[in-house]
């Protein structure tokens, strides 16, 4: 159960970034791009099923909890593998990995709650059903 | 461990946000959400997110200073206070307290700005202004002129159940994030949304209709939508006819701005000033949403003015997701101007040439107080350089900084003889002072903030302020009894019980009823709910009808000529705010937004030989500066934009005000541009 994005509403705020950052000890999980001129995209743990981070990690300090791709800081090297394994470019190391915990703890993530636009959830169809609403209305008013 | 939360209002922009500080042994560790707040649903900015990171920065004022030299010297309370005393009532008894100027601060809270204002009037000086001068001055004089109320006319959740959202000279996205969930949402049910910007921004993401108009021109293109919607018979008759008096002259007035006249004016396609105009008109609940980008022109007043025609002859005003609504910058800009801290009014909005508004509260305050508006905050500074204005009391503010043509500026507060500022850090105008005092935070003290929906909110008091640092509150008070007057106030709660009895709007806004999400004036009195939507019966005026006020077309105060050939205009990012004195002390924004930079159109770029990238110069007739270059196609040929939190881009920009409302023109200004090496 990742964080999903919808891009049609990710205004590039750049919130996100803060707000992970503050609630994980000055170490973010997100990054937001600027693709163009024009569109922002933040970029986050997928948590994928089949998780290269965590096949790359000889420790296994990286590892999957149920849908989530969960990481045990006592067990990590600090050695980047997991860095150069990831296809997002997402977990990135210093001493020891930093990389999304779905804000373990937590009731919600807090990207989620903080982002203005509402761009963010863990609900994977929501954005899907955000466009139908928009096309369905779009069509109703022949345009 | 105990860990208590505390809510507090967040000290940017006028959005009023609240959030709880968490504070552990009497240290703010951290900021939960507050999912349940009507404006923001618990969501935050960066800047919001990134609020606690400023309250325990090293370069926090903790003492009194003084000049010494070329230097400080730490001095005490007593001390400070006297030389205030000696300095400014000194300047009172030889030169007169017309030539002692106030600047209060759109950041302090309304307990904060009414005893500002208060002690400025009660010792004589007409001159007491606050930095809205610089945002929305035109909103106060234009509204108040065709709509008689200067607010946002209705709630910031409101707009989700607009129709057709047109977005004017507000890049609200980056400045106002949060309005943006409103209006994502409106779009899923339908929504037209048209922004219009010189500039593509991350506003424009969201519009279906995108108007790229040249800068300086909005009136123009707000005339062209007007002459299509008479033409095209698409006005509200019978809301012109019970509602509005003046409609004939705007009829005539917008006969020539034809969608291809104003086209060549604007460079937007004819075809989409058409569109554009058909969508807000037919809509059955069209709103209007603006910000810097229609008032920072020396046409600030006609621009609001043809803002306020427009959604008059549609009838747009007084219903669910209607409205006409500027967008506040600050947190307190909006309560700053309802407490008097402008030249022109007293508290109330309550006229101040008017001889009854002097009478009342000369007998409210017990003491005779001066008639007629006094100088601006701009015109404080031309005063200040010709030596007519001796003295300055400034509370955080940074004109040096935030003000056009900065040089010039500075120039003039060096010529003061006396000058104190009031602030949490040592700001540029800080550093011409000769007494500085260090005051507190908003989480380090509590009172009312009133946001740009016009919610007046209650911020609780999280931590003590640093050092010796003090509450302005306390300041103000400790001030005013040094300078013979006499302000008896323990708390921010008995002041507001003084301005209960003296704003009308805000005569049911009692301490008591503050808990949670606050009320929206005009709340008259204690069993009130409160006004979220405004004009819905009517209009503050002469028979209750708004009026029309034709505007024409005039171009901006300066042109791109032969050797200044851009057109430079001026904004905000997202992790930043206005002349930067929090964030650029904020570590998760700064490294976010490290320096200045200039956006230049790829092309333009090409011929001056520019790569992404490089150091240029931009120089212009007042000043230069360097910056940065971003290549770019979000800005059009001839046209460049720079952020104004960094110290330089206000080295350029125009001291062309306009003509009415006294603000700058920001948002225009010839300059030119080339490699640094
Ligand atoms: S907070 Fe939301 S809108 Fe802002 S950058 Fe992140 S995802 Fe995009
Ligand atoms: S860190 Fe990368 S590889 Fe590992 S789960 Fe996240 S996205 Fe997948
Ligand atoms: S939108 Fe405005 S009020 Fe809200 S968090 Fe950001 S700066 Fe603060």
């Amino acid at each position: 159960m990742p964080v999903y994005v919808d891009i049609s509403r990710c205004i590039g705020c750049r919130s996100c970034e803060v707000a992970c950052k503050r609630v994980h000890g000055g170490k973010g999980h997100v990054n937001v791009h600027m693709a163009g001129d024009h569109a922002s995209v933040p970029i986050f743990c997928h948590h994928c099923e089949e998780a290269t981070c965590t096949i790359a990690c000889y420790t296994g300090a990286l590892y999957k909890d149920a849908e989530r791709t969960a990481f045990d800081v006592e067990k990590c090297t600090g050695c980047g593998l997991c860095q150069l394994a990831c296809p997002f470019g997402v977990v990135w190391s210093d001493k020891i990995a930093h990389k999304c915990d779905l804000c373990a703890g937590r009731e919600t993530p807090t990207c989620i709650i903080s982002c203005p636009a509402n761009a963010l959830s863990t609900d994977f169809e929501l954005a899907s059903s955000r466009a139908r609403a928009r096309a369905a209305m779009a069509v109703a008013r022949g345009r | 461990m105990p860990q208590v939360l505390v809510p507090t209002v967040c000290p940017y922009c006028g959005a009023g946000c609240q959030f709880f500080i968490s504070v552990e042994k009497e240290r703010a560790t951290g900021i939960e959400y507050m999912p349940e707040h009507p404006a923001s649903e618990g969501a935050l900015c960066s800047k919001g997110n990134a609020a606690l990171e400023i309250l325990y920065h090293p370069d926090r004022l903790h003492h009194p200073l003084k000049r010494k030299g070329d230097g400080w010297a730490r001095i005490s309370w007593n001390e400070a206070l006297e030389l205030i005393a000696r300095g400014l009532g000194g300047a009172l008894k030889r030169f007169g307290p017309e030539c002692v100027g106030f600047l209060s601060s759109s950041k302090c809270t309304n307990e904060e700005n009414y005893l500002i204002e208060k002690m400025a009037r009660c010792l004589g000086s007409r001159n007491i202004d606050n930095c809205a001068r610089l945002c929305h001055s035109p909103s106060v004089v234009g509204l108040n002129r065709t709509l008689g109320a200067a607010g946002m006319t209705n709630p910031i959740s409101d707009i989700a159940n607009s129709k057709c959202i047109f977005i004017i000279g507000s890049n609200l996205a980056e400045n106002h994030a949060i309005l943006s969930r409103w209006i994502h949402r409106a779009r899923d049910s339908g929504a037209v949304v048209i922004v219009a910007d010189p500039r593509m921004t991350h506003t424009a993401w969201m519009a279906d209709i995108f108007l790229q108009l040249k800068p300086g021109t909005d009136v123009a293109l707000l005339c062209g939508m007007t002459h299509v919607i008479i033409k095209e018979g698409l006005v509200d008759s019978e809301y012109i006819g019970k509602w509005t008096r003046g409609y004939e002259g705007l009829v005539e007035a917008v006969k020539d701005y034809t969608p291809e006249k104003v086209s060549e004016i604007t460079g937007i396609l004819a075809g989409d000033i058409v569109r554009a105009a058909r969508a807000y008109a037919i809509s059955p609940a069209s709103s209007i949403l603006y910000s810097m980008g229609i008032t920072q022109h020396s046409t600030g007043t006609d621009n609001v003015q043809a803002i306020a025609n427009l959604a008059l002859i549609c009838g747009q005003l007084g219903r669910q997701g209607t409205g006409v609504m500027p967008l506040r910058g600050q947190n307190n800009v909006q309560g700053a101007c309802d407490m008097g801290a402008l030249a022109e009014f007293y508290p109330g909005y309550r006229r101040a040439d008017d001889p009854k508004t002097a009478k009342l509260f000369s007998h409210a305050w017990g003491l005779d107080l001066p008639v007629g508006r006094g100088l601006t905050a701009t015109e404080m500074i031309d005063a200040a350089a010709r030596s007519e204005i001796r003295a300055m009391y400034i509370v955080g503010e940074d004109p040096a900084n935030s003000d056009p043509s900065s040089s010039y500026t500075r120039d003039a507060l060096e010529k003061l003889d006396f000058l104190v500022v009031q602030d949490i850090f040592m700001t540029a105008t800080a550093q011409l002072a000769d007494v500085v005092l260090p005051a507190s935070a908003w989480a380090e003290k509590e009172g009312t903030y009133t946001s740009t929906e016009r919610r007046v909110q209650w911020s609780c008091k999280a931590i003590e302020p640093p050092g010796e640092a003090r509450s302005d509150l306390e300041i103000v008070c400790a001030l005013a009894n040094s300078l013979g007057l006499k302000f008896n106030y323990p708390d921010a709660a008995s002041v507001l019980s003084e301005i209960n009895q003296l704003v009308p709007q805000y005569g049911g806004i009692l301490r008591e009823r503050l808990n949670g999400p606050g009320l929206v004036w005009p709340c008259p009195n204690p069993d009130h709910p409160g006004t979220p939507i405004l004009h819905t019966q009517g209009f503050k005026l002469q028979d209750g009808r708004a009026a029309i006020v034709p505007v024409r077309y005039r171009p901006a105060a300066e042109e791109a000529s032969w050797e200044y050939p851009f057109i430079l205009t001026t904004g905000r990012v997202a992790v930043h705010h206005n002349a930067g004195s929090m964030t650029r002390r904020s570590p998760s924004l700064i490294e976010r937004e490290p320096e200045l930079f200039v956006e230049i159109n790829t092309q333009d770029a090409a011929k001056l030989r520019i790569a992404d990238g490089d150091e240029v110069s931009i120089t212009s007739p007042r000043g230069g500066t360097t910056a940065r270059a971003r290549l770019t196609d979000r800005v059009k040929k001839g046209v460049v934009f720079m952020p104004f939190h960094f110290p330089g881009t206000n080295m350029l920009t125009t001291e062309a005000t306009d003509p009415e409302a006294k603000i700058p023109e920001f948002k225009v200004s010839a300059c030119k541009i080339s490699r640094g090496d």
